[in-house]
């Protein structure tokens, strides 16, 4: 599997193969993030379709060393997201803002939340097998550092050393990509 | 001031309730509590993540959307683009059976064009290109550059240079005859252009083109 270095070089040589490959890889997650803040499948589909024509025009853009290519693709589908809610307010003449139907009521998930996710899914996948499945027994089961070592017959020291290189590494990408993708930066989406 | 140890951070930040001392710590340290919130954050997020981690594949579908947006961003991008098959093999179908059999067409011109060369071919060549009301096209070239396969006339949308018809190839002759396939719109389809065509069994338009005019009627 080629590394988003590599992705990112096959790609600004011109190379269709590779945004192949950022699709089977991320389409997914594009297609999943558009349809949580939209609503709606077909428009989904749509900016799904947009943001991989828009990262293959844009392909000189992206530089694997601001971020993932996950969080550049997803921030591409967040400004279509953006124009599509623009447009359909427009032409709806939809009184409301388009801010305030990004920002929705207490209780319900932020833009900002389902990329962060995503990006936070995406980093988790990328770890070393015992430090992911450890870390995952903490996040989904909630057991304690001496359950998940019986569990997983890890010396508890083990365990405590992969949660706190994996929480290390979430983190991590969770800064970068998150101003990569334009989820933290500088309060955007309250800002759209 | 001593901070809580970052491990412990961790445990906290996973749930874990913090002993007396530390809540004292946590209350009157706002950069160990900036900490834990960050990392609380994190593990928060973690924990969504079971909801997103076997997302479904994208749909083919979707990306021959992708795929067709992008061919036509780039119609000169590679030497040997791929044009419109479909429309290539019905044109011929029809050419086959009607190229070369009328040698003199009464039916009236409706529309006309002077072939030009381009950069790339000498300036003493050139020709014309008339529509019949029949649907005939008339193609008469002169000092084409030789060829070792065959010279092809094609009808493009100067819009979308990806979008064509191919009418037929050239005799040896100076005159040749061809057929425009029914329903082919001219005003859309105005550009005729003569290209040289290597034998290779490949029906798309090869990139090089010699010969180029627009169509007035
Ligand atoms: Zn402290």
């Amino acid at each position: 599997m080629s590394s988003d270095d590599e992705l990112a070089e096959q790609l600004r040589d011109g190379d269709e193969k590779a945004l192949r490959t950022a699709y089977e890889r991320h389409g997914g997650a594009v297609l999943h993030l558009a349809q949580r803040l939209l609503g709606n499948r077909a428009d989904a589909e749509d900016v799904t379709q947009l943001t991989f024509v828009a990262a293959w025009k844009g392909r000189d853009g992206y530089d694997p060393g601001r971020g993932t290519m996950l969080s550049w693709l997803l921030g591409i589908a967040r400004r279509k997201v953006v124009d599509r809610l623009r447009s359909a307010a427009r032409d709806d003449r939809v009184a409301e803002s388009v801010r305030a139907q990004l920002a929705p009521p207490d209780g319900r998930e932020t833009p900002e939340r389902v990329v962060d996710r995503l990006l936070i899914a995406d980093e988790l996948s990328r770890l070393p097998e015992e430090q992911r499945r450890t870390l995952e027994l903490a996040f989904f089961d909630d057991l304690t550092h001496p359950q998940i070592a019986a569990v997983t017959g890890l010396p508890l020291g083990t365990v405590k050393s992969h949660i706190r290189r994996g929480m290390a590494n979430l983190r991590r990408r969770w800064e970068v990509d998150g101003a990569a993708s334009g989820s933290r930066s500088a309060g955007s989406t309250r800002a759209l | 001031m001593q901070h809580l140890d970052p491990d412990r951070l961790v445990l906290l930040a996973l749930s874990e309730p913090p002993g007396p001392d530390e809540s004292d710590h946590l209350t009157t340290c706002a950069a160990c509590r900036h900490e834990l919130a960050d990392l609380r954050d994190v593990a928060g997020l973690g924990a969504e993540t079971q909801d997103v981690r076997d997302l479904p594949a994208p749909p083919e579908h979707i990306w021959r959307a992708i795929a067709a947006d992008i061919e036509q961003e780039q119609p000169a991008r590679r030497s040997r683009p791929r044009w419109l098959i479909p429309v290539l093999a019905a044109a011929v179908a029809i050419v086959a059976g009607v190229a070369g059999t009328v040698l003199v067409n009464r039916a009236p011109v409706t529309a006309r064009a002077t072939l030009a060369p381009l950069a790339t071919v000498p300036a003493g060549a050139g020709g014309s290109a008339r529509v019949h009301s029949d649907g005939r096209m008339q193609v008469d070239v002169r000092n084409l550059p030789l060829t070792t396969g065959f010279h092809e006339v094609w009808l493009i949308d100067p819009d979308d240079l990806t979008r064509m018809v191919a009418i037929g190839s050239l005799t040896g002759n100076r005159d040749s005859v061809l057929a425009v396939p029914p329903g082919t719109d001219l005003r859309r389809y105005r550009l005729v252009d003569v290209s040289d065509e290597p034998h290779d069994g490949d029906a798309t338009h090869s990139g090089r083109s010699l010969l180029r005019g627009t169509l007035t009627s």
